[in-house]
């Protein structure tokens, strides 16, 4: 701990020295996110873009406000995959480093961990990563995929491929319940009758549903009987599976997949939590035409992602903090929308012309404030979440998408839930 | 391989000996479809390439032809088109879809067989073209095309020479609920010989008919769907008897065809579950056996006991690799010397097999797996364990370490993240009986656990080694008087018991994760089924695999949760060691007391 702890300070020490050649005056900036503990994995991907950012905006310049350039530099903290921890650092870059804006987290539980500090010390934090919704603080901006910029695309696709039976499975936490409940919600209302809905349900005392699809614990490790359940759900055709599994229980579930023979061009699976980082530990052969659908792929045609990834890896090369790895890297949805993130608070900053969080809200709450990112055009709403493109893909057998269908810029709705029932009931 | 700045690679065995090895080896193993079709109806070739090549509405009507032809070269080129194994190359401006030989020179490269004459693709001067697979772009599809090639594939599928494949096309068509599938469904049953496509034929044939209009020819459907016991019609069933429109005698026809097919069902899944809770057993019996020696009869608490397993389940990974592109790695030391910071790093060479050859890794993967993991459990004994026999708890702190040190050794080597193990082909698929779907991966598991306890049984009953360790495992003491040299035999038992938990690996990295943490997921497992097995009684160790895997299979299917029923499980086992503290076979030797 003790190690990290001091190699990081030394990076962020070291980063302070570079700034000294730049000019004079300098921001600070807050990184929150696990680099060590079971997230680092991942997280550790968001602290070296969000690095990378810094420096691309330092060396054009900086963050201008009215006249004056401003580097950023930046106060990285580890929240070590400790939720609590998570609430205690943001407190230390809120009170103590006085810092401008944070960017982190990962988990839906380290946002909540960190939600009432933020709003406690109105701080500015920016969340990246794919999440349930039905959440809205006035103190964070979530560049993430809201649920209707990610399941119900995918849904809508399906329906497209004349799709009529649809089993839902996921790990047994907040994320895949409300997103389950949303979906099973969305496909009633698109007259997908309750039968044709694979997976079961609980109801509470008064007979709704309250949870829909079937649930396993993380890590879990034997889906035989769920996939002979899914098969014999699958035996009347024109099925497919929403998969809201995370982490690596998704191995063990399609090795059983492409064991019982259900192949993806008669019962494809959609997942929502495996982008081009999680595939790089499956094995991709098994899972060749399987489905996913995010705000960026990594093998989007584009050039400003031709050139984002071109500047990232020759950044990579160069970098020498700890855990950064090098070579293999694969980018995903997350990374790219922190790097989004940074430059919409730029951008709004430069706009306001002030650091000052209620000032920077303000301009980004105006819905004018818009960044062309990797995956195209994201421009930041009144309610905080952020218009951008999505893109339906089909897993390749070298671990990236193929890009099927895109939805061009959705509006970001974290409350589908009050909405969906309200509609239901309409339709009743 | 220790110094400064070794981080290039540092090249072990000579490729070329490697590939030359491959390619004698190769012979044996290949010969391919593609040859045997270069007597094929040329134009049926030129109309393959054509549909490649040409655009979206064009496919279609070329690709529906196609499907009539039955040829096996048109099967062959859209298994790889779907695949992604189909190329197009561009030959002085023209683009030529091309299929790439399986097999390989000496620099890895291989011929490309063309797509419209079957002939090697050479240039303009003749001379043969050759290219590694990277070199290439793959033909492109998406979902629809993919669909478009699919039901080409069921078409020829409907003629194949393999029932299986037949079946399963008949099955496709039967749920296409398009009425004028029943003609060609019919048309294949007059020729078809083999008793179960004919099944699946006629529940097709009753399936589509479901759609008829004319309600007597409704009735005798679900009639015949009842007979057939159609898993998969039970819906098209439900509706039709809720269909308030249709006649009272079609909907109670289907109402009673729906409970017959239930009942079915019923069974179906009865002997599914029994399988499910064997394949659960048998990798229970298979993770635990090699604990049932070290910590049974040896009575270490072997807390590495699941790094053993990873140690398996990476040397699988490793031949894979050898097997593929080669494997390497580099480590960077966190230290420094004269400013040049320390590290090491190994490339080793790949054969770059395919196709069957490349399969066959796992066969190689196992043996070399019990071995690493022996020789891994050899060393642990010798630096470790031999020092511990008469202090159990320290020799389980001294193991944890131990366990926690080879976790981030393979942190090192290999990364945090888990690493991509493929399996072969012929684990992947299944085959059913009595509706009943039967993996090959779970039946190999099953055959695997029987075959290693046969082996294990064998060694320590039939053998003088046997004898010798069930006689040190005993009375050390006694033993030794006697003359038995125990620290040869404990050195053997426990590298043995070690290598059973690297082929345990082996298997794992077919059905599951592996990962520097996965030791830590099958560790409680193994330790659970050897203390309800009875420690020290590798039969117990047996009866108690079988009985939590089924009992685990037998309540997710009552319960539907798989965690209601692993909770259930969890709490049975803490009652029944309150009640039989010893175990199910519970052993009593001086030894133990």
């Amino acid at each position: 701990m003790k190690l990290i702890f001091n190699k990081i300070l030394g990076t962020a020490a070291m980063l302070g020295l570079l700034a000294v050649h730049a000019p004079a005056e300098t921001v600070k900036v807050g990184i929150l996110h696990s680099l060590s503990g079971t997230m680092a994995i991942s997280e550790t991907s968001l602290r070296d873009v969000l690095l990378f950012a810094f420096d691309e905006i330092n060396k054009s310049g900086g963050v201008k406000l009215g006249g004056k350039s401003y580097t950023i530099e930046p106060v990285i903290v580890d929240g070590a995959s400790n939720w609590p921890l998570f609430a205690e650092k943001a407190k230390q870059l809120l009170e103590q480093d006085k810092v401008a804006t944070v960017f982190g987290c990962w988990t839906s539980v380290s946002r909540k961990s960190v939600l009432p500090v933020f709003e406690k010390d109105n701080g500015m934090l920016f969340y990246p990563v794919q999440y349930e919704g039905e959440e809205l603080s006035k103190n964070i901006f979530y560049t993430a995929e809201a649920v209707n910029q990610q399941a119900t695309p995918a849904v809508d696709y399906l329906l497209k491929l004349g799709k009529k039976k649809f089993y839902l499975i996921g790990t047994d936490y907040v994320y895949p319940q409300t997103t389950n409940l949303i979906l099973y919600k969305y496909l009633l209302l698109h007259g997908i009758p309750i039968e044709n809905i694979g997976g079961g349900f609980r109801k509470d005392d008064a007979g709704n549903v309250i949870s829909a699809g079937k649930y396993t614990p993380f890590g879990h490790s034997d889906y035989q009987q769920i996939v002979a359940d899914i098969k014999q759900f699958a035996a009347s055709g024109d099925a497919c599976v929403l998969n809201t599994v995370n982490g690596d229980s998704n191995v063990p579930l399609f090795k059983e997949i492409a064991a019982a023979g259900l192949s993806a061009a008669d019962c494809p699976v959609v997942s929502f939590s495996l982008a081009e980082d999680e595939l790089r530990a499956l094995p991709t052969k098994d899972l060749v035409g399987e489905l996913g659908c995010w705000t960026y792929f990594m093998s989007l045609p584009t050039p400003v992602n031709k050139t984002f990834l071109a500047n990232w890896n020759g950044w990579l090369k160069t970098q020498n903090h700890s855990g950064v790895v090098k070579e293999k890297r694969a980018v995903d949805s997350p990374i790219v929308l922190s790097y989004d993130g940074v430059y919409l608070w730029k951008a709004a900053a430069e706009k306001a012309g002030s650091f000052d969080v209620d000032k920077v809200r303000e301009v980004l709450e105006s819905g004018a404030v818009a960044f062309n990112g990797p995956g195209g055009k994201i421009t930041m709403q009144k309610n905080h979440h952020a218009t951008k493109d999505v893109f339906m893909g089909e897993t390749k057998a070298n671990g990236q998408f193929k890009i099927l269908e895109t939805y061009p810029q959705v509006y970001g709705e974290p409350f589908m839930l009050k909405d969906l029932t309200a509609k239901l009931a309409q339709k009743k | 391989m220790w110094g400064a700045e070794e981080k290039s690679s540092v090249p072990f065995l000579e490729m070329n000996v490697f590939s030359k090895l491959s390619s004698v080896l190769l012979c044996g193993f290949l010969l391919h479809g593609l040859k045997a079709g270069a007597q094929e109806d040329p134009r049926l070739r030129s109309s393959l390439a054509r549909a490649i090549l040409s655009a979206e509405g064009e496919q279609q009507s070329i690709l529906g032809e196609l499907g009539e032809s039955g040829s096996p070269v048109v099967r062959e080129v859209l298994n790889a088109w779907v695949r992604d194994s189909l190329f197009a190359y561009d030959l002085d401006g023209i683009k030529i879809p091309v299929l790439l030989d399986d097999q390989s020179d000496a620099q890895g490269k291989v011929r490309a067989l063309r797509v419209d004459d079957g002939q090697v693709l050479r240039d303009a001067n003749g001379t043969e073209l050759r290219f590694q697979t990277a070199d290439l772009t793959a033909v492109d599809t998406d979902a629809r095309l993919r669909g478009l090639i699919q039901q080409t594939l069921d078409a020829i599928a409907l003629s194949d020479p393999d029932p299986n494949v037949r079946r399963s096309a008949v099955l496709k068509l039967g749920n296409s609920q398009k009425l004028k599938n029943v003609g060609v469904l019919q048309s294949r049953l007059a020729k078809e010989a083999e008793k179960t496509v004919r099944k699946s034929i006629s529940e097709a044939v009753a399936l589509l008919e479901l759609g008829e209009s004319d309600p007597s020819k409704q009735v005798a459907a679900a009639n015949q769907l009842r007979r057939l016991g159609a898993i998969g019609s039970v819906a098209s069933l439900q509706s039709l008897a809720s269909r308030s429109t249709a006649p009272a005698e079609v909907r109670k026809a289907a109402n009673s065809a729906v409970r017959a097919i239930e009942d079915h069902l019923a069974v179906v899944n009865f002997f599914g579950t029994v399988f499910r809770g064997l394949s659960l057993g048998s990798i229970l019996l298979v993770v635990a056996l090699g604990l049932a020696i070290t910590f049974g009869l040896m009575g270490v608490i072997n807390m590495a006991h699941g790094e053993m397993i990873a140690v398996g389940a990476y040397t699988c990974y490793v031949v894979q690799n050898l097997f593929g592109a080669g494997f390497g790695f580099s480590v960077n030391l966190p230290f420094h010397f004269l400013g040049h910071p320390l590290g090491f790093g190994l490339r080793l060479p790949g054969l770059n097999a395919t196709g069957a050859w490349y399969e066959s890794y796992f066969l190689f993967a196992l043996p070399l797996s019990f071995l690493t993991a022996a020789l891994a459990g050899l060393v642990l004994e010798r630096t470790v364990i031999r020092f511990l026999y008469r202090r159990p708890l320290e020799s389980l702190l001294a193991t944890w370490g131990v366990s926690l040190v080879m976790q981030q050794l393979f942190r090192m080597f290999f990364g945090a993240n888990n690493v991509q193990v493929n399996s072969p082909r012929w684990l992947l698929g299944h085959f059913s009986c009595y509706d009943v779907s039967l993996g090959y991966n779970r039946v190999f598991v099953i055959g695997f656990a029987v075959l290693i306890v046969f082996g294990t049984w064998l060694l320590l009953a039939k053998t003088p080694l046997g004898l010798l360790i069930r006689a040190v495992m005993q009375n050390r003491d006694m033993a030794s008087c006697m003359g038995v040299r125990t620290g040869r035999v404990n050195r053997l038992t426990f590298a043995f018991g070690s290598g059973l938990a690297g082929l345990a690996g082996a298997f794992l990295s077919q059905i599951g994760n592996v990962g520097p943490g996965m030791g830590q997921d099958h560790i409680v497992n193994a330790f659970m089924t050897v203390v309800v097995g009875g420690v020290g009684s590798i039969v117990g160790t047996i009866f108690a695999a079988i009985g939590v895997g089924a009992g685990d299979q037998i309540l997710q299917q009552l319960t539907g949760s798989p965690v209601t029923g692993k909770i259930v499980v969890l709490v049975c086992i803490i009652f029944f060691l309150q009640w039989k503290p010893g175990g199910l076979f519970s052993i009593r030797s001086r030894n133990l007391d």
